[in-house]
């Protein structure tokens, strides 16, 4: 099922992401940063409301002020004028480990009710119906940023009961042997995912129970809460949900015109 | 130290025997050692052991034409040029005997930095929580205990007995016979200076029983020993030398080029279907004797078309979505 957003409000899927998701980035803090929608969000987070923030990737880039859209964590478009470049080794022990690391971006094909993501296979893993990309750094940001934005695409294949492997964990995920799910903390684990993002709303996770809610929706592009809830394969809560603001002409000039002109990641359809 | 033996490409990869295990420098689309690796593909070497974190085109390739048996690895893909099509469909497929292991980034490099400091395990707080955990998804279990090249155990998990009590991971050093990177400059006696991020290269030459070295340039030591902060490896790690100018090609090489668009849309739409990459792999790789005659096919106009702006270290005005 397509978004009806897609073609009508003067903005598209990727440009509504970007922007729900600078949003939730607070000035000052460290921001991991992956490729696409993240580097968006935190560019234009960075241009908009919040310009003390720093961004690493996981190649070894600190504190970058690209002049250029890069492609890649390891896009030489990075290091332009950075103050400083480490390795992989830095980042994620020094920086990730150590909890210096207030904000990670993440995504996947699958999330569930804790918000455990997927980026490895669709199937069964040894004998997947899908190969997809695999962790990347996504594993360890969920394990042991301070807390986590994450992105989605809304369809019911996406938010799933169960993850087909889990790549990356949420509020509740797996200890062995036994593959039982348990509270993340349990495992000595600090962070958590703070807040889902799709192109139908924003989610948050209850305070007890660790179950995903929708907090807002995008009632201005016309979609509505049994929409979501038909796009999601689990019982969301949506008791609380109140309508988004939409983009502001500010957030999406600047997104266009500055961060993604040749619209490298702006221009898809879809989220991969 | 002494003069570093200058090779010829074909001669570095010729040290290279089938079944070695191998780490590659290098990110996904850049200043990664795609020379070595099409040389690798054209002198037809065979169940290579590869270990890669973020791994793109280099690792697309090598599984794509049949010399990996094992990878281990964090991430495929060549970013938003495309997916590794040879990789997804090698493990879809499930035809050969190829296995895939799941590590993450922080696993990946901190089993090469612990076999570069001659450790034979090292502990990480990553990895809790996930699959990677899974004793059922690991995929080289019959070759423990079997295999020497392979660890006898995925993982252990401890709590701390120092602090806090806190679980804690310990996962085994990877063990490289052969580490291959590109690098900008390289002295006649092994110093290297890599220019723009280093990614876990330093580690991965340390770490390996043989290093092998391509570069942009072959340059002075006595230039480089002007700057010693600039240099990042010491010829001590380094046991070939190879002047390979666009050694990293189609990715991207700070400083010198950038990533190569028409290139990479080509190689995606090749290798989506095996018969059209085999028939890409014949045109790129063995109908070509060497580097330079790759260079010539791709021709003048192209290498200049993604040749790096100086001031920049990459090409500002180089349209990448064509």
């Amino acid at each position: 099922m397509s978004s009806p957003n897609e073609n009508n409000c003067g903005y598209n899927l990727m440009e509504m992401l970007a922007v729900s998701a600078a949003r939730v980035i607070r000035d000052g803090e460290v921001v991991f940063v992956g490729t696409g929608l993240p580097m968006l969000a935190a560019l234009l987070a960075k241009a908009a409301h919040a310009p003390n923030i720093s961004m690493v990737t996981e190649a070894g880039i600190y504190h970058p002020k690209p002049m250029h859209m890069p492609m890649s964590v390891s896009d030489s478009r990075w290091f332009y004028k950075s103050p400083w470049v480490a390795g992989p080794v830095e980042i994620m022990n020094v920086f990730l480990q150590k909890r210096r690391i207030d904000v990670g971006f993440l995504g996947g094909a699958q999330i569930d009710i804790y918000g455990n993501l997927n980026s490895t296979v669709i199937g069964d893993y040894l004998k997947p119906t899908h190969r997809l990309p695999g962790s990347g750094g996504a594993s360890d940001i969920g394990t042991l940023a301070n807390r986590t934005i994450i992105t989605m695409v809304h369809e019911k294949r996406r938010f799933v009961k169960r993850v087909d492997f889990l790549t990356t964990p949420g509020w509740k995920c797996y200890k062995f042997p036994g593959r039982l799910l348990v509270p993340r903390d349990e495992l000595g684990m600090w962070g958590g995912p703070a807040v889902v993002i799709s192109d139908m709303g924003v989610m948050r996770f209850d305070e007890t129970t660790k179950e995903m809610y929708v907090d807002q929706y995008f009632a201005d592009t016309g979609i509505t809460l049994e929409q979501i809830k038909a796009n999601t394969a689990f019982d969301i809560n949506v008791s609380r949900a109140k309508p988004a603001l939409p983009p502001t002409d500010k957030e999406l000039t600047v997104l266009r015109e500055k961060i993604d002109p040749e619209r490298i990641f702006l221009g898809r359809k879809r989220k991969e | 130290m002494g003069l570093k033996q200058r090779k010829t490409l074909k001669e570095a990869i010729e040290a290279i025997k089938d079944g070695d295990a191998i780490v590659l420098g290098g990110w996904t689309i850049f200043r990664t050692p795609m020379a070595a690796a099409y040389e690798i593909i054209r002198q037809g070497k065979k169940d290579l052991y590869l270990s890669a974190s973020a791994t793109g085109t280099i690792s697309d390739m090598l599984i794509g034409a049949g010399c990996v048996k094992i990878c281990e690895a964090a991430w495929h893909g060549h970013e938003a040029y495309g997916f590794s099509y040879n990789v997804k469909r090698v493990i879809e497929e499930g035809k050969t005997n190829f296995r895939h292991l799941e590590e993450t980034t922080t696993s990946v490099f901190m089993r090469a930095y612990a076999a570069a400091m001659g450790l034979p395990f090292i502990p990480t707080l990553a990895l809790k929580g996930s699959d990677m955990l899974n004793p059922e998804y690991d995929t080289l279990k019959d070759l423990r205990g079997k295999d020497p090249k392979i660890a006898k155990k995925r993982y252990l998990e401890i709590d701390d007995p120092f602090w806090e009590g806190n679980k804690v991971i310990l996962i085994p050093a990877a063990r490289p016979d052969v580490a291959i990177i590109h690098v900008q400059e390289v002295g006649e006696e092994g110093t290297i200076r890599i220019n723009g991020p280093q990614f876990g290269d330093i580690w991965y030459a340390a770490a390996a029983k043989y290093t092998i070295v391509t570069t942009e340039k072959i340059v002075s030591e006595e230039f480089l020993k002007e700057n010693t902060n600039l240099n990042s490896i010491p010829g001590e790690f380094v046991d070939a030398i190879v002047e390979v100018p666009f050694g990293s090609h189609p990715g991207g090489c700070y400083g010198y080029h950038d990533t190569d668009p028409w290139f990479y849309k080509d190689y995606v739409e090749a290798s989506k279907k095996e018969q059209t990459f085999r028939q890409w792999l014949d045109k790129w790789v063995f109908d070509l004797p060497d580097h330079a005659a790759y260079l010539n096919k791709i021709g003048k106009e192209q290498i200049k078309a993604i040749t790096a702006d100086p001031a920049y270290g990459y090409n500002p005005n180089l349209k990448r979505s064509i």
